[in-house]
């Protein structure tokens, strides 16, 4: 609870995000804290246009924990793929400020300077099991920072938006698609 | 598919449309109009100009995309027809803003209610905005035009079942409902107008003003972003625009150069203004950008025993007024306007919270649920929030909204209504759009839940898909940034002729206000610069 309360004040203070359909993050000099780490290589990660490797591992236990009841079991591998490629290719549409403020919220995310205060999760995001991620995404919700309750909506909905845009989700929402014209 | 497609037929017949992204020089462009947007407002006043005998050159910063690209998508929808990919949302990132961005606005993505604008709303801007010539009356002629231009008739197929609730809901307590007037020709009732109507048969600007322009050989400029107007003294001298590149995200470096007689800015709501303050125009009383309103608007989810399919059908063919002025004035109470919109499930997913299994288990249920909504009528009354429109660093802009306690009071009550609705149409169980709700199963429940939600900002979840005002029209130029006939004060070649012109919003979905408004004012331009 004491690191999580130093994170929020610590993060609180320096804020600012936005979110809206796709969800945006605009983290001012949050962001800024991240890089001064160093972990963000500005190079896209092979076959991605915009996504990086240090984003890989933080959507890849994000996306199965946000779409927990709706992923399919088996194959999940190839639907998490689907989501990251629909993601990126989403980030590869946003408008300039837009895309900068969701690489500041993967970069603070991904930091290890940075992902421990801000997020509770301590060790890498490969090592972080369901329970951990999904308190971190109740904490941010919950919190009374803005940055936090904006960031929160800035991870989930990107995901339940690539998800239940592609054809392989419509079974679990019984959605049979787009009539035939 | 033996769908035709009128709009790439007349570019095959030689119509003028110039795509600015395969630009390899920069270019000049001249007319006698040039207008910026061609959505509800910019596409209307350039088929009313261009049919005047003037030369029209109709200049849009999104792409073109025509009825055979329109696939029922949602993922090809957002990215490309929406403005910022349909992730705008204010300042603080608390209220989502869906608005088009492509050739036709978001005329191209409505859900084609067509709506005059409510009598007590004229009024209020008579008395309380210094606008005149716009009574009821006077407006009855303009609304009866546009209303036969674009085929807006009641919607005559029995509504989907999604609508039905809010219909039977209001039969069972006694409540107003009616029928939506939709502007549609042989509607197949698909209910995919929120993504590119696939059929032609929304009348959206795609396939009504547009066409009539460019067949009276007016010119269109697309992924082509107006930067600035260029000055001289009080008169506008010309538009310096940005070719984008083909996703419409950055300039590729291609500047053209617009000159005209006049000018119109028609980029809507948060556009338009926006235009002025990168242009530094003259502004001496601080009005660009400011008294921009929103409909903010809740939701609530109810689920029901029998199938309701919420995403296939006319998105929005029910509606209520009973709530929208609760104490018969516009400056009592805030009130709302109930309907419901189309639920796709990509657009579902986003709008409920939560995540993971409570998620999916929503979502499982979307064949069988229903959602409604309820468009807040903000901007009326002296302790409504104001809107204000200011600009990043990088030129773009963004709005900052701010919710007031006199909203919020409506937000709640909006919420009992909503579950009320829903519960008297037979939903099993129901909830209001806010983090901190669950799924009751009766109204007892619901009331004692709603009382004890904290409404603010991030946990009720809110959106709006129509913006207007931030430059208000009126007679007063320390209040107004045009007169009543949408002339800026302060420069004399220069027009606005969108939703932007609102003194307030406007209590109802506003696309035929815009047609309406700017039908005459257009007219009206025409003959002035004749004479
Ligand atoms: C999902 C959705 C559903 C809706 N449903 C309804 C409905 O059922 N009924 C109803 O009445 N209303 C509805 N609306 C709202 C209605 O369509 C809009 O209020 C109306 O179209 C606004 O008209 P406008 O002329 O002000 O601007 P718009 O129609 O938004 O057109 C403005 C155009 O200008 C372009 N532009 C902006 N800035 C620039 C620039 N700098 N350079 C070049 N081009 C620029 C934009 O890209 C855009 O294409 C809906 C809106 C949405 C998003
Ligand atoms: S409901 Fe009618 S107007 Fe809307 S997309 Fe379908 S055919 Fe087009």
């Amino acid at each position: 609870m004491t690191t999580s309360v130093r994170g929020d004040s610590h993060i609180g203070r320096r804020q600012l995000l936005k979110i809206g359909l796709t969800g945006t993050a605009l983290l001012a000099s949050a962001g800024g804290i991240a890089t001064l780490s160093g972990c963000a290589a500005d190079r896209p990660a092979e076959s991605f246009v915009q996504l990086r490797d240090s984003d890989l591992p933080l959507l890849r236990r994000l996306i199965p924990v946000v779409l927990d009841g709706s992923l399919p079991t088996t194959d999940q591998q190839q639907a998490i793929d689907t989501i990251l490629q629909s993601i990126d290719s989403a980030l590869n549409h946003m408008p300039p400020h837009m895309l900068k403020q969701f690489m500041q919220l993967f970069d603070l995310l991904a930091s290890s300077i940075t992902r421990g205060p801000t997020t509770g999760v301590w060790r890498s995001w490969d090592k972080a099991d369901d329970q951990t991620v999904q308190a971190f995404l109740q904490r941010w919700e919950n919190s009374s920072f803005d940055l936090f309750q904006q960031g929160y909506n800035a991870l989930t909905k990107p995901i339940l938006i690539a998800w239940y845009t592609a054809p392989q989700s419509w079974g679990s929402c019984g959605y049979p698609g787009p009539p035939a014209i | 598919m033996s769908i035709k497609d009128p709009f790439a037929e007349g570019l095959a017949r030689g119509w003028k449309a110039h795509n600015a992204s395969l630009l390899t020089e920069d270019l000049t462009l001249e007319a006698d109009i040039a207008i910026v947007g061609s959505g509800a407002g910019g596409a209307t006043s350039a088929e009313i100009l261009s049919a005047a005998g003037y030369k029209v050159l109709l200049i849009e910063e999104g792409g073109l995309f025509t009825s055979t690209d329109f696939k029922m998508q949602e993922s090809d929808a957002y990215p490309t027809l929406y403005q910022e990919s349909a992730g705008r949302a204010s300042k603080d990132g608390a209220v989502l803003i869906l608005q088009g961005r492509a050739v036709g606005g978001t005329t191209l993505v409505n859900w084609t209610s067509s709506f005059r604008t409510p009598e007590h709303t004229l009024q209020h801007w008579a008395s309380e905005h210094a606008v005149i010539g716009h009574s009821r009356e006077q407006m009855a002629p303009w609304f009866a035009r546009m209303e036969q231009r674009l085929g807006i008739a009641r919607w005559g197929l029995p509504p989907n079942d999604n609508n039905d609730v809010l219909r039977k809901g209001c039969e069972q307590l006694g409540l107003h409902w009616a029928v939506i007037p939709r502007n549609v020709r042989g509607c197949w009732n698909l209910g995919y107008c929120g993504l590119g109507c696939p059929t032609n048969a929304k009348q959206s600007m795609l396939v009504t003003c547009i066409p009539s322009l460019l067949e009276q050989g007016g010119e269109l400029l697309y992924l082509a972003r107006a930067q600035r107007l260029l000055l001289e003294g009080d008169r506008v001298s010309g538009i310096e625009c940005l070719a984008m590149d083909e996703r419409c995200v950055a300039p590729t470096g291609h500047r053209i150069r617009v000159r005209a007689r006049h000018y119109i800015l028609a980029g809507g709501g948060i556009n338009t203004p926006a235009i002025l303050m990168r242009s530094d125009a003259p502004d001496p009383h601080k009005r660009a950008g400011k008294r921009t309103y929103l409909h903010p608007t809740t939701s609530a989810w109810g689920q029901f025993e029998q199938t309701i399919n919420p995403f296939y059908g006319a998105p929005q063919s029910i509606y209520s007024d009973h709530f929208l002025w609760p104490d018969d004035s516009a400056t009592g109470r805030m009130g709302y306007k109930l309907e419901v919109p189309p639920l796709q499930p990509g657009f579902t997913a986003s709008m409920l919270g939560d995540f993971g299994q409570p998620h999916a288990a929503l979502m499982k249920q979307l064949p069988n649920s229903n959602m409604m909504i309820a468009l807040l009528r903000d901007g009326f009354h002296p302790d409504s929030a104001e809107g204000t429109v200011q600009l990043r660093d990088d030129g773009s802009p963004v709005l900052d909204y701010q919710l007031t306690d006199y909203t919020w009071e409506a937000v709640r009550r909006s919420h009992l209504t909503m579950l009320e609705l829903q519960f008297a149409a037979g939903a099993r169980a129901a909830a209001p759009l806010h983090n901190d709700a669950e799924l009751v199963t009766s109204m007892q429940a619901a009331r004692r839940m709603i009382d004890g939600l904290d409404q603010r900002r991030y946990k009720t979840r809110l959106g709006s898909a129509h913006v207007m005002g931030g430059c208000a029209m009126g007679e007063d130029p320390s209040q107004a940034v045009t007169d009543s006939l949408g002339r800026h004060h302060q420069l004399e070649n220069l027009s606005i002729h969108d939703g932007s012109l609102f003194p307030t919003s406007v209590g109802a979905n506003p696309q035929l206000s815009i047609y309406a408004l700017t039908a005459k004012l257009s007219s009206l331009l025409a003959e002035r610069l004749a004479g």
